[in-house]
């Protein structure tokens, strides 16, 4: 039972207390990808801790169960409390009650999740179906598609297969470099699966309203992810030419290929790190802390799992 | 050659570049011009874009003539409305490469632009 209820103690610290340190850790995406890995790792431990101590405490109430109505039994009807009584259906019904009520919430979560990614996916689909129709492609961009719109907006579609579109409002306000910036960027994030990590914590967000650690993981994930993205791109086509790219798609103007200097929303916390790209020393401090943050959520949580499941096992044979 | 999803696309701009119905027979010479298709491969992908409510047909003697449903820029400006709606589910699955901003972060954005085109350093 105690092991139990560190392990569920260990699991909501984790879920209440590593979002704020985690997210101001993480907000200048200096590291993006160990910053994604401590975020999703933060995550996993999280639900694994917590479905250990669920599971811990369960086989611990089901065990402790005919003590407890032999307790409560005789606290009542003083000596006329016989086995008999305490141990008829009547006490097992407050257990089967219990039973039934997990799986519910269970199916709950489990049907908020589902709801949550599967609508997704689905509005995905319908929208990639039709600007495959309503769009031209962009010749020889391969997946790129252009659609006749005045905005400038660029973005990917995920499935099978992943389309790419721009506007003819982007095309307009991006020279050719600053195209393959955006390209880059968008394929990044395909062949990176990013849409599986932003789906899959904003199904946990829906699952589990309330908890920080996944209310606040989407749009931590999402920002990294840019970041991600960014860093592919920046490797292909340069840091001037992406911020120019990103200036010019931001404000829907062209914008003259120079690097420069700025400031908190996910769009310009990336122009930021473009315009004034932390030091080498820097990068490397902030990457290390953040592997270490991973690896130390990884083996705490792996360590109380590993501690608490033979201590609990143990309680339950004694 | 693009698969028959490109086909759909390609016939699609046909219908929204003619001005008016067309049959199946005029774009199939249109098509066959350009590329080695069947009569059948058109006449089916068009009926698929009718059963898909992309296009509108209307017996005219023994053919049907068809018509877009909606023009280009309807389509497009309803993709882009669907794309650009920040928070639903569709923002899940849309990676923009910028993403919905507040009024005060583009501002912040022009701002850097304005420093740009000013030239001076920051």
């Amino acid at each position: 039972m105690t092991a139990a209820l560190v392990v569920l103690g260990y699991a909501l610290a984790l879920a209440w207390l590593v979002p704020a340190p985690l997210a101001r850790l993480t907000a200048a995406g200096i590291g993006a990808r160990p910053g994604l890995a401590a975020w999703l790792t933060a995550m996993a431990s999280a639900l694994a801790c917590a479905a250990v101590a669920l599971r811990l405490l369960a086989g611990a109430a089901v065990a402790g169960w005919p003590r407890l109505a032999e307790a409560v039994c005789r606290s009542v009807a003083g000596r006329a409390c016989a086995p008999v009584v305490y141990r008829s259906a009547f006490f097992e019904v407050p257990l089967a009650v219990a039973a039934v009520l997990a799986l519910l919430t269970a199916a709950v979560l489990a049907w908020r999740y589902g709801r949550s990614v599967q609508r997704a996916q689905r509005r995905a689909r319908a929208h990639a179906r039709a600007a495959r129709i309503a769009a031209r492609p962009l010749p020889g961009a391969g997946t790129a598609l252009v659609l006749d719109a005045p905005q400038a907006a660029a973005y990917c579609v995920p499935g099978r297969p992943a389309a790419i579109v721009l506007t003819s409002g982007a095309l307009a306000v991006l020279d050719a470099a600053q195209l393959t910036a955006v390209l880059a960027h968008e394929r990044a994030h395909l062949a990176g699966r990013h849409h599986l990590l932003i789906s899959l914590t904003r199904g946990l967000a829906a699952a589990l309203p309330g908890v920080p650690l996944f209310t606040r993981g989407p749009a931590a994930v999402a920002r990294l992810a840019e970041m991600c993205a960014d860093d592919v791109a920046v490797r292909q086509a340069g840091r001037g030419t992406l911020l120019a790219a990103l200036l010019a798609m931001g404000t829907g103007a062209a914008v003259p290929a120079t690097a420069l200097a700025v400031t908190a929303g996910p769009v310009t916390a990336r122009v930021h790190r473009l315009l004034d790209p932390p030091r080498r020393a820097r990068q490397a401090r902030y990457r290390a802390a953040l592997v270490a943050v991973t690896l130390l959520l990884a083996g705490a949580s792996a360590l109380v799992i590993a501690f608490a499941v033979p201590l609990a096992a143990h309680a339950l044979a004694a | 050659m693009r698969g028959f999803g490109g086909l759909e696309s390609v016939i699609m701009h046909m219908v929204w570049d003619h001005d008016g119905p067309v049959t199946v027979r005029e774009l199939f010479d249109e098509l066959r011009q350009e590329r080695a298709i069947a009569y059948t491969t058109v006449m089916s992908t068009m009926d698929n874009l009718h059963r898909k409510g992309w296009l509108d047909r209307a017996k005219a003697g023994k053919a049907y003539r068809y018509t877009a449903v909606a023009s280009r820029e309807e389509y497009s400006a309803r993709l882009m409305q669907e794309a650009l709606a920040g928070g639903g589910d569709t923002e899940a699955v849309l990676s923009h490469f910028v993403a919905h901003m507040d009024g005060a972060e583009s501002e912040v954005l022009r701002s850097v632009v304005r420093r740009l085109a000013g030239g001076r350093p920051a």
